[in-house]
């Protein structure tokens, strides 16, 4: 027969799609386990693919695929030659060691060599397995489904980046499915193949396949609906303080990334830290000054960092009030950063052992250094006096102050805005401040601006910006409902806008106050407190706080020196007393003390993610009815094996009715009037068998006549296995 | 030797005298063998008289011929009992009835009253003459003609009557290579008086019992009944099939079942008798004859639409 199988050109098109297929499980373990030497493997892979596909005998390409592993574990790991007495030996040594190691349960003691042995013993397995499928099942689809799992698993809880990745293989899988089926098909239906036609079979699979990969790639697509699961999955299996952990990557939290903002996010209550202070303090980490259009970055400037030690006074660019000094005392959690947050007016810090302290002027961040590499705090101590600014200079700021001259060397990238950024930012910055004469009174108008009723705090529905849309514009115009972010960089880039310098304050807000340690309030600050807000250089004042976002009211502390000449002032200026906060982000507001039992944990779960368990079960449901529907394509696998190990004369009865049913499901019924043996023969000229008249007399044998022959059964069970297994093609 | 390979024998030996029509005479066996009396109904000159004489020959049984007229009285069938002057007594001469098998030609020539004197012969096996019930030898097989009802000077038979034939058969023209077949015999054929015995007929009574033991499933007897019930409930039909027809139908099946070499009965049996047993059996509204549907049609109608039980396993 001239089977599909024998077309050598149509065979070689699936084995260098299947090679492409093992490319892209490569790449992401080269990637993540820093493999090197990436194309010795790909180089094994297609080697051992070619031999499979010329049928090369096993004794041959053995040898080849053995002597060529040997040669790349010698060119890897040692520099001796194949065939020399050190290589033998060197080989040798690694493989006493690796098993010694193996059997002493020493894992990590295994010797790289000997690793990478067996990942070439796997690669091996691996491509035999799919030369198995290609050419014996004719089928892809488990493999494939393993490889668009592993990829998407890996781009969701890894480094690695399946973007691309994730394309090529639904194209290359397409492909490889269409052929095969196609392959398939011819075989089932024995139509033999001739070379013309083999082509004109093709085009259309490329040209669908083409066309829908290019239309998916070119068709706008919606975001994501859920928000990425990571953060919660990694705050719940955390639990309340258990296993030690890294800070989790996400959009809750803090995260050093902020070069794209937006999207929506989940709450993450876990705890971050606990902070004893004398009042609610608004931490600080860093602050950045480049807005790109779609989020921030730190400029590239070299500020030598400055170093302090153990309550060594901190020079900072903003200056401690003249109060008393207090004290505000952190434990972290289970994240620990490499720096210490620290409220306004901050001078010096403590810990139980000496550390060293790294002032960045460029980002304000404060990292923890201890013998010369960094380390993750734990506990300390804060001596802070929060700093307090004059209302009357701050009244008496004014535009001209600002002229180059006037301002701090490295300040204009304070005023760094993007030049894509939109006019009509700038003429509603200008429109609001317009009525206002001081920089301090302007700032002000703009952080009121939000609070006007137009804007919606929320965690969800924030959109990212799309490619040429501005965050701030996107936010200011079209969307009006955002989070920190949204309301903190708009005012940056409105400040800057009408010419005030001004940056973009990252840390985490106040939190919750929990109860009070000595007369210290105790404050409790989850991920759900990271928080961003505005610091705006006030030329003769200083660096001043502001905090655009609705339903938070930190503030700078505001020295009513004024002569009282209005009332209004007096009392604007008393509501922005820092206090409690009004609100607190929503997430918050459940939050209970102390620690949480399962039940609650569960039962707040359930609250938190009703919708996504609703849509589980109907997934869950779906995917039954799903498998429900598709019974005819499944159950006679089930079947098969089912009945070879049942004997007796009911089992043939119940087979032969599991075969009527699958029949009908398969779409040829047997009619309400028609007899079994017409029926039976009916099938038997469809099918171009004798099998379902033989079943057939044999059941009614049983049946009616009352015989049951138990013995036939595995005479028929080979023309019972060959007419179910039809109807599942 | 067993059942079926004898009845082989038998068709094989009707087949030579008769050409094409192998399917009567099987049908014809099977209500033989199943105890019943056949209704055929066509035109003179098929060849009925042919075949079943044949049959008759073929199974060694007395074979006997009514030729139906208006004027035939019922002792003309049953018999007479003359006086004999010689010893003074009455001596019964028995009439055409007392055979095995009977052809009764054009039975509904004659007068009602003669027609149930033979129609009463062939449900109670027996006759009776002055007051005097004589048993008819067994077996007892009748094989009544008539011409198509629409024929003029017919006596139609009463539903009750048409009730007592197991199957109705139509013997058809034959085809036309089958005529020419028919033709070309004529002259040098085998005759029908050289047509030799095939089985005794103790043998035939032998099967005879054998038919009674044919294993019918429940289901199929569930079958049985539910196409007696769709005959009373079709909207075409004035009277549909008696339980009498059913019974028909599952003796008439078990006979063809052993005709076919099967100890059991399978629902083909049942649906290719069908019509044979229960054409005669349905009474049609007048509606039906305007819209020009047959017995037959709503037969076949149930038929298709009678759903085949399949055997549940579940209690087993």
């Amino acid at each position: 027969m001239n089977s599909i199988r024998k077309h050598k050109g149509f065979m070689f098109l699936l084995y260098t799609l299947v090679f492409l297929l093992l490319v892209e499980w490569l790449a992401p373990i080269a990637t993540l386990t820093a493999t090197g030497y990436r194309s010795v493997f790909l180089i094994f892979i297609a080697g051992s693919l070619l031999m499979a596909f010329f049928r090369v005998p096993w004794w041959i390409s053995g040898t080849a695929k053995a002597v060529y592993v040997l040669w790349a574990l010698l060119f890897i790991f040692s520099e001796n030659p194949l065939l020399s007495r050190e290589s033998f030996g060197f080989l040798g040594t690694n493989i006493e060691l690796s098993l010694a190691a193996l059997f002493s349960q020493q894992w990590t003691e295994v010797t790289d060599l000997f690793r990478t042995g067996l990942f070439f013993a796997l690669l091996w397995m691996a491509v035999y397995l799919l030369h198995y499928w290609i050419s014996f099942r004719l089928s892809i689809f488990v493999f494939y489904l393993f490889t668009v799992v592993f990829v998407a698993v890996l781009d969701t809880f890894s480094p690695y980046s399946g973007d691309a990745a994730i394309i090529r293989i639904m194209v290359i899988g397409l492909m490889l499915a269409g052929l095969l089926h196609l392959a398939r098909w011819l075989e089932n239906h024995r139509i033999p193949i001739q070379q013309e036609a083999v082509v004109g079979w093709l085009l259309p699979l490329f040209l669908m396949v083409g066309t829908s990969a290019a239309a998916a790639l070119l068709l706008p697509k919606a975001d994501a609906i859920w928000p990425d699961p990571v953060p919660y999955f990694t705050s719940y299996a955390e639990g309340g303080s258990m296993a030690p952990g890294k800070p989790p990557v996400g959009k809750i939290g803090y995260d050093q990334d902020d070069s794209q903002l937006g999207g929506s996010f989940i709450g993450d209550d876990t705890v971050v830290f606990r902070a004893e202070a004398g009042s609610g303090q608004y931490w600080k980490i860093e602050s950045k000054d480049i807005y790109t259009s779609k989020g921030w970055e730190l400029s590239d400037i070299a500020a030598e960092p400055l170093l302090y030690g153990d309550q060594e006074e901190i020079v900072f660019d903003i200056e401690p009030g003249n109060e008393e000094e207090e004290t505000a005392f952190i434990a972290m959690g289970d994240e620990r950063f490499p720096f210490v947050l620290y409220p306004y007016g901050t001078k010096s810090f403590s810990m139980e052992e000496p550390a060293e302290y790294r002032y960045n002027p460029a980002d304000q961040r404060i990292g923890t250094y201890r013998a010369g590499s960094t380390f993750e705090p734990y506990m300390y101590e804060i001596s802070y006096s929060e700093p307090s600014y004059s209302l009357k200079a701050l009244r008496a700021t004014s535009l001209e102050d600002l002229s180059m001259d006037a301002l701090p060397e490295g300040y204009d990238r304070y005023l760094q805005l993007p030049e894509t950024l939109p006019q009509r930012v700038r003429d509603l910055a200008i429109g609001i401040t317009a009525d206002e004469e001081s920089l301090y009174e302007k700032a002000q108008a703009i952080e009121r601006y939000f609070a006007s009723g137009e804007f919606t705090y929320s965690q969800t529905n924030v959109p990212v910006p799309g490619e040429g849309q501005d965050y701030v514009d996107q936010f200011l115009f079209e969307t009006k409902i955002g989070y920190c972010d949204n309301f903190s960089t708009s005012m940056v880039v409105m400040l800057r806008s009408i010419g005030i310098p001004a940056r973009w304050v990252k840390g985490f807000a106040e939190g919750e106050e929990i109860g009070s340690v000595d007369d210290r309030e105790l404050f409790e600050v989850t991920n759900n407190n990271a928080h961003s807000w505005v610091e705006a250089y006030m030329p003769g004042v200083g660096w001043v706080m502001f905090e655009p976002t609705i339903g938070f009211s930190g503030s700078a502390n505001i020295d009513f020196d004024l002569d009282l000449d209005t009332e209004e002032d007096s009392e604007e200026a008393a509501a922005d007393r820092p206090d409690k906060p009004d609100q607190n982000e929503p997430a918050d507001r459940d939050e209970e003390e102390g620690g949480i039992g399962f039940g609650e944990r569960f039962s707040r779960f359930l609250e938190q993610f009703q919708g996504m368990l609703l849509l589980g079960t109907a997934v869950f449901a779906a995917g039954m009815a799903m498998l429900y529907l598709l019974r005819r394509k499944w159950l006679p696998r089930v079947l098969i094996p089912y009945y070879r190990l049942r004997r007796g004369d009911e089992s043939f009865e119940r087979a032969y009715l599991h075969l009527l049913r699958q029949l009908g499901r398969y779409g040829i019924e047997r009619k309400e009037g028609e007899t079994l043996s017409s029926y039976a023969k009916y099938i038997d000229h469809f099918f171009g068998t004798r099998d379902m008249t033989k079943l057939t007399a044999a059941y009614e044998q049983a049946v009616y006549g009352g015989i049951p022959n138990s013995e036939e059964w595995r005479n028929l069970r080979e023309s019972w296995e060959n007419l179910i297994s039809r109807t599942s093609g | 030797m067993n059942a079926k390979e004898q009845l082989d024998k038998v068709l094989d030996n009707i087949e030579k005298v008769m050409i094409g029509k192998r399917e009567v005479a099987e049908l014809s066996l099977a209500a033989l063998l199943a105890g019943g009396h056949v209704l055929l109904e066509d035109v003179p000159g098929v060849g009925k008289t042919m075949m079943v004489r044949a049959l008759a020959k073929s199974v060694s049984a007395k074979f006997k011929r009514i030729q139906f007229t208006p004027d035939l009285l019922p002792s003309d069938v049953l018999g007479v009992s003359i006086y004999n002057p010689r010893d003074m007594e009455f001596h019964f001469r028995p009439g055409p009835i007392m055979g095995n098998i009977v052809l009764a030609d054009e039975i509904n020539r004659t007068s009602p009253k003669t027609q149930s004197a033979l129609l009463e012969g062939m449900e109670e096996s027996s006759v009776t003459v002055d007051g005097e019930t004589m048993a008819i030898p067994k077996p007892f097989f009748v094989m009544a003609t008539q011409n198509p009802i629409e024929y003029e000077g017919t006596y139609p038979l009463p539903e009750a009557q048409l009730d007592r034939f197991l199957i109705k058969l139509k013997m058809g023209y034959p085809t036309r290579e089958e005529e020419m077949e028919v033709l070309k015999r004529s002259g040098q054929s085998v005759s029908i008086e050289s047509l030799a015995s095939v089985i005794s007929l103790e043998e035939l009574l032998e099967i005879q019992e054998l038919v009674k033991r044919v294993k019918v499933e429940e289901t199929i007897r569930s079958y049985i009944v539910d196409l007696a019930l769709h005959t009373r409930e079709d909207p075409y039909v004035y009277l549909g099939v008696s339980p009498r027809g059913s019974i028909a139908l599952m003796k008439a099946a078990q006979a063809y079942a052993l005709l076919t070499g099967r100890d059991f009965v399978k629902p083909d049996d049942v649906q290719y008798l069908a019509k044979f047993v229960f054409r005669h059996r349905v009474i049609l509204r007048p509606e039906a004859r305007y819209d020009g549907i047959t017995a037959d049609e709503i037969i076949e109608r149930i038929l298709t639409k009678t759903r085949i039980p399949v055997k549940r396993l579940a209690g087993r």
